[in-house]
């Protein structure tokens, strides 16, 4: 048995939409439930590594910044560390100018008192010659003995008064 | 010698119905179990089977050709609900892709020789059926069942009888188009068929070789291009009167 072409079946729209809920449940439950949580989490999955970059990017910043300020002040230190080092440079080479002036000073002044001594030697001898000397011209021309000492004596006075006179 | 049966071509052409396979007695309603309801279900196998094969084994990344078949198609299917009907309707995407691989699919299987189920009248009117509820509903929604009813006397109650002819008119129209592009399809092939077997017969071919190749060009567009064509309309066609039934989208 066979409908009309154009009939109007009760059963066959009952069934249709009976089996059209149930291709929608289907679709809904095997299609776009599973396609749509895929995408969801797709996306949830680039905004999450959107994010991640962001994040990276504000802490490769920081770091930067760190860093610079790091250099900044490591350049300060070791200018700081010149500065102190020519300061100290100079403070011992003045130390050591003065050292030098001083010891120069010191040599000096050894030298003078050797010269002094030395003259101080050159005039006792020269007056112990002189004595002597005095002593044989006197011998000479008194033709005695003459005690030396009274003699050295008398002659040291005579050199003190010649020598107060020059 | 006398040829099989099959190689001769059709020899009769009818215009019939679906086959009624059973019928049942409930509360003294005649219900018919037709060829119709069998070829639903075998539709149904089919595209569930395909959707079965596509979703397998999903990643969120590294995905195959299939899943990628699959995400399109959702996409594509909820970006024109969106476009069409605006985002509160979201919800209403896998009906929409229900009816439309429904219609698709139930008009493509004519290639394999059987019926199309869209050719079977009740089919569309049911889904026009479903489409014609959600306009009501969606009006008594957003109007009131007052403001549902004041609307079939407006702009004056002598417009009554039109309104109701035009409230009506809506989901019978959908369904005669759609009804009428495949079923009207599937006689005019009939027809061709049958006219190039009687040519070849007059022609004295015992098989009938002017049935080779020349259909095809037509059944392009008869079965391929119209059943595209009307499953595109019919579902543009539901989204678009249930969306204009409520108050366009941000007025709420």
């Amino acid at each position: 048995m066979k409908l009309g072409f154009l009939s109007i079946d009760l059963g066959t729209i009952l069934f249709t939409l009976a089996n059209t809920l149930i291709l929608f449940l289907g679709l809904r439950h095997f299609l776009f439930k599973p396609v749509n949580q895929i995408l969801e989490k797709r996306q949830a999955a680039v905004d999450q590594s959107l994010l991640d970059a962001e994040e990276a990017r504000s802490r490769a910043e920081s770091a930067e910044a760190e860093y610079k300020q790091k250099l900044d002040q490591a350049k300060e230190e070791s200018a700081e560390m010149m500065r102190d080092a020519s300061r100290k440079a100079q403070k011992r080479s003045d130390e050591i100018i003065a050292q030098a002036k001083a010891e120069a000073a010191g040599i000096m002044q050894q030298n003078a008192e050797e010269l002094e001594r030395e003259k101080r030697r050159a005039e006792h001898e020269l007056r112990g010659e002189v004595s002597g000397l005095a002593v044989m011209v006197a011998e000479k021309v008194v033709g005695r003995e003459i005690n030396p000492e009274d003699h050295a004596r008398l002659i040291d006075e005579f050199i003190d008064s010649v020598g107060d006179a020059e | 010698m006398a040829l099989p049966k099959v190689l001769r071509g059709p020899e009769e052409l009818s215009v019939d119905g679906p086959k009624v396979i059973r019928s049942f007695d409930v509360f003294g309603v005649k219900i018919n179990f037709t060829e119709t309801i069998v070829l639903e279900w075998f539709v149904i196998g089919i595209i569930l089977l395909v959707v079965f094969i596509l979703t397998r084994n999903m990643k969120v990344r590294g995905t195959s050709k299939r899943q990628a078949i699959a995400e399109m198609a959702v996409e594509v299917i909820t970006n024109l609900v969106r476009d069409t009907m605006g985002k509160r309707w979201l919800w209403f995407t896998p009906y929409i892709a229900t009816v439309f691989c429904f219609s698709i699919f139930g008009s493509l299987i004519s290639l394999l020789g059987v019926r199309a189920v869209t050719s079977d009248f009740s089919v569309l009117l049911s889904w026009a059926a479903v489409t014609f509820l959600l306009i009501t509903a969606t009006k008594i929604r957003y109007g009131g069942v007052r403001g549902y009813l004041k609307g079939f006397v407006d702009p004056i109650p002598v417009m009554l009888p039109i309104n109701i002819l035009s409230e009506v008119s809506t989901p019978a129209a959908m369904a005669l188009r759609h009804f009428g592009n495949i079923a009207g399809g599937s006689i005019i092939m009939g027809l061709i068929y049958y006219g190039l077997a009687n040519l070849s017969h007059m022609i004295h071919l015992q098989v009938p070789v002017l049935m080779v190749g020349i259909p095809a060009i037509l059944s392009l567009y008869f079965d391929l291009f119209s059943d595209f064509m009307q499953a595109f309309i019919f579902i543009m066609l539901t989204m678009v009167f249930i969306s204009n039934a409520g108050p366009a989208e941000g007025e709420t």
